[in-house]
């Protein structure tokens, strides 16, 4: 083969790795990025049927309308009438500034098409679809419009949802914003340093403080060995870094149920190490941190990175959720609702039902088990040690008359300078209604101070109001 | 098939079914508005691209692969085409007829006169001439000066001087002991090409401009007896490039549109932004024929006929697509390797480049893979000038996959 020829080749070997690269490219793109690339609120075709089609209304669990559209000046509106209260579920659909939330995620749903354009286009030929489909949330108006209440004038999030059934009651999370009235505030809300919004609830991570000690406890409960006993001086000392106790107070002679009930940190701390990262990380991933919790919404994934490179003093630290564990409100909202539910962790569901203009419902979501978080016999131990919690510990402001509330506090130190304040829990504890997750975002307080009482609120309200 | 191999006979009755099949789609598309226009363009489609297949494989003994190949993608065309707007698919069929015409005309032309090494002042004169008419007569289109309008036919003079160049490298290199004896000899080429692409470029034309260096290096490459010329070319598209990028703007809002296109969407990102939805759209199977909306995009009948494609047919033709070039420019590239004559030999590797490279950089374009400038898809999309060139180089193509006879060129004849 002379010189040219080898060169020719060259030449063809480049052309074929060219068009390879684009086969690659095309697919790569297709598989990867089409997805987030098609829900662009610039895409026409997003908005192609909006003209033609009445978008359905969405209504809470006792069919109250939270959204609706109605013709004016010959174009389908979108009125929201309770403006911010359900501006991180609901979102918004407009034109101008695309889609986001249920509004999104439920747009072929609202809009009854189908994903198949094929099967649509001979749908359209036999009845031409008018009007779109209503959305049956799992959420209680009531107690929504409560929890906002509670929450006013701070900054965080509350999740209440049923821990047997996965329905979330109410999910509030503040700063929030006016989704009916984005026109004028869309400056504002954009360069807001607070970030309204971003869903706290499902997407922001905070430090979860103490109440990460319920995680501990389960995998302190599955380490046969391990002696629960311990002589609490108020303050240790793991790999040169002191941990110590609330206001530097010594606990005594305690066992795993006072260490909880007493949020002992030197307990947990000294315990962790001795349990070691592998089982603490096995219990965090059966809890759903790591994991991707499927949702109606976008999620955070909570993180407890113990296949990293965690020292002893992470490992303390993150036993009672300091350091490098960081968590959902939603997520804790699930732990404590699989401790409810003798460890079985249900999936969360916002949306109930789908039903269809003619009051047929289309489509209801159930129940499902997304993972077991611990074992019946386990879960029933922490809850014993988390009603004591709440009857004489650090989250005596959850208690309920006459009935039986499990909880635990947590208190939260971040880079602000301002703690957290927790409250995760549930109640009644025998039979569980509702589990919350309560979280006050740089409120410089106790959990058991400022969130307790928000979560026993809910939760009264649950108990009374929220019947099936 | 019989056992002497794979004839061209077989995948023509294949083209011939697709052909079918797409436009009986067509028809169920515009389903109760069936005119006879729609039926006797189907048909004539059909018929046209048959028949100059048979034609071709009883006169030419050459490759009748590429003509197969072409019409292939010319049929995906034109059916796609007359979805979006029946009128230019009709128009669109009228320029495949000429088209063909032309290319049996340069193949008989090819055959029967011989010669063409010798004309290459001819060649460099004409396109000096061509662009020269664009600048006085042009007429601005999508930001490029390079339309010419003449008695109501507009056209784009430099799809015709993108085959001179070819000729004129062919001409240059197949002589090369001609130029060494001049003072400076081997770099007057140099000098012209990048002329070329000077103009171009001050015409706005970044896409041929971009198609002229990439045949201009890839022939240099493989023929350039002195090296250190394929090392200076490469250092001055270098510092072009650069140069380019600093000092007009428009270069540089087509680099910010590629980085990042969705920061732009309302203005210099909009076109690309829209053929990603629409690819993105498709998926791998396509929305169907008629169920896309191909027509958010703007000027989707020529750059951005690819997009559309993949929103109606799917990512999975789109990748057809792709291997149909892939294939095209491998078959050209064997062409050239198998004959014997260099100057037809260099002809043959030019065009092969042109379609090579005139369709990655459209393709990744349209994908966001390399930056986006303005081209036409050849044999695709839509368009008269880029129809008709394209087909005459193709009749070029046709006519270096035969053995030149030796007698007449005896002096090419090398070792």
């Amino acid at each position: 083969m002379n010189k040219e020829t080898k060169r020719i080749i060259v030449v063809l070997v480049g052309f074929c790795l060219m068009f390879i690269s684009l086969i690659v490219y095309i697919s790569y793109f297709q598989v990867f990025k089409a997805e987030a690339v098609k829900n662009n609120s610039y895409n026409k075709r997003l908005w192609i049927n909006e003209e033609s089609i009445l978008r359905g209304s969405i209504l809470d669990r006792n069919h109250k309308v939270l959204a609706y559209s109605e013709k004016k000046d010959d174009l389908y509106k979108r009125y929201y009438p309770y403006g911010r209260l359900y501006s991180h579920i609901i979102g918004y659909s407009y034109r101008e500034y695309g889609k986001v939330g249920l509004e999104l995620q439920y747009n072929n749903a609202l809009l009854n098409i189908n994903e198949n354009a094929a099967i649509n286009e001979i749908k359209n030929l036999v009845i031409p679809t008018t009007e779109g489909n209503n959305l049956r949330l799992t959420i209680d108006h009531e107690l929504q419009n409560k929890a906002r209440g509670l929450l006013k004038g701070k900054k965080g999030s509350i999740v209440a949802m049923n821990p047997v059934t996965g329905e979330i009651y109410a999910m509030v999370s503040l700063p929030d914003f006016d989704v009916s009235n984005l026109k004028e505030d869309w400056k504002e809300i954009s360069e807001n340093p607070n970030s309204p919004l971003v869903n706290r609830a499902t997407q922001g991570l905070y430090a979860p403080g103490s109440t990460f000690k319920i995680l501990t406890t389960v995998a302190a409960l599955g380490t046969p060995n391990l002696d629960k006993d311990y002589d609490c001086v108020g303050s240790t000392k793991i790999n040169g870094y002191i941990f110590k106790d609330y206001q530097g107070k010594a606990h005594g002679h305690i066992d795993l149920k006072q260490a909880l009930v007493k949020s002992c940190n030197t307990y947990f701390t000294e315990k962790s190490i001795e349990i070691g990262k592998e089982k603490m990380g096995n219990v965090a991933d059966k809890f759903l941190i790591n994991g991707d919790i499927p949702f109606d919404l976008p999620t955070k994934s909570s993180q407890y990175p113990y296949k990293g490179n965690l020292d002893k003093t992470d490992i303390a630290a993150s036993a009672i959720g300091q350091g490098k564990v960081l968590v959902t409100p939603l997520n804790m909202a699930l732990v404590a609702s699989g401790i409810a539910n003798g460890g079985e962790i249900v999936k969360p569901i916002l949306v109930k039902e789908i039903i269809s203009k003619n009051d047929k419902v289309m489509k209801s979501y159930n129940t499902e088990v997304l993972s077991q978080g611990t074992d019946p016999i386990t879960a029933e131990k922490v809850k014993e040690m988390m009603v004591e919690v709440v009857k004489s510990g650090t989250g005596t402001n959850a208690r309920i008359k006459n009935i039986e509330v499990a909880g635990k506090t947590g208190t939260a130190e971040n880079a602000s300078g301002k703690s957290h304040a927790w409250f995760v829990g549930f109640a009644p504890a025998k039979e569980p209604k509702v589990a919350v997750a309560v979280i006050l975002e740089e409120e410089g307080s106790t959990g058991g101070k400022t969130a307790a009482p928000i979560a026993r609120d809910i939760m009264i309200h649950v108990i009374n109001n929220i019947k099936d | 098939m019989s056992k002497k191999g794979i004839r061209p006979k077989s995948p023509r009755n294949l083209l011939f079914v697709f052909e079918i099949l797409a436009l009986l789609l067509l028809f169920v598309y515009e389903g109760d508005k069936i005119d006879r226009l729609t039926l006797g363009t189907g048909i004539g489609l059909v018929i046209i691209i048959y028949l100059s297949n048979y034609i071709l494989t009883k006169i030419s003994y050459g490759d009748n692969y590429i003509f197969l190949i072409v019409t292939m993608l010319i049929s995906i065309g034109i059916v796609m085409i007359y979805r979006i707007d029946s009128s230019l698919g009709i128009k669109q069929l009228i320029w495949l007829s000429i088209g063909i015409f032309l290319f049996f005309l340069t193949y008989f032309i090819l055959k029967y006169i011989r010669g063409w090494k010798n004309f290459i002042y001819l060649y460099i004169i004409a396109s000096y001439i061509l662009f020269f008419i664009t600048f006085v007569f042009g007429s601005r289109k999508g930001g490029a000066i390079n339309w010419v309008s003449f008695g109501g036919i507009a056209f784009q003079p430099a799809e015709i001087t993108k085959l001179l160049v070819i000729f004129i490298l062919a001409s240059y290199y197949s002589d090369t002991s001609r130029w060494k004896e001049l003072k400076y000899g081997p770099y007057y080429l140099m000098g012209i090409i990048y002329s070329f692409i000077l103009l171009l470029f001050l015409q706005r034309d970044l896409g041929t401009a971009l198609v002229f260096y990439g045949i201009f290096i890839m022939i240099q490459f493989i023929y350039e007896e002195d090296r250190k010329l394929v090392l200076y070319n490469i250092g001055l598209f270098a510092i072009g490039g650069i140069l380019g990028y600093t000092l007009f703007d428009h270069v540089k809002i087509r680099f910010q549109a590629w980085l990042n296109p969705w920061k732009y969407i309302e203005r210099q990102g909009y076109q690309i932004t829209q053929s990603l939805f629409a690819i993105a759209e498709g998926g791998f199977f396509g929305r169907g024929l008629g169920l896309g909306y191909p027509d958010f995009i703007p000027v989707v009948y020529t750059d951005f006929i690819f997009s559309a494609i993949c929103e109606e047919m799917g990512v999975f033709t789109g990748i057809g697509i792709i291997m149909l070039f892939m294939i095209l420019v491998y078959r050209g590239f064997k062409i050239a390797i198998s004959q014997e004559s260099l100057f037809y030999k260099i002809l043959a590797l030019g065009i092969s480049i042109l379609f090579g490279i005139q369709s990655f950089i459209i393709l990744g374009g349209v994908l966001k893979m390399i930056p986006l400038t303005g081209l036409t898809l050849p044999f695709v999309s839509y368009g008269g000038s880029s129809i008709l060139s394209s087909f005459i180089a193709l009749g070029v193509l046709q006519i270096c996959s035969e053995e030149i006879k030796i007698k007449e060129e005896f002096d090419e004849q090398r070792d």
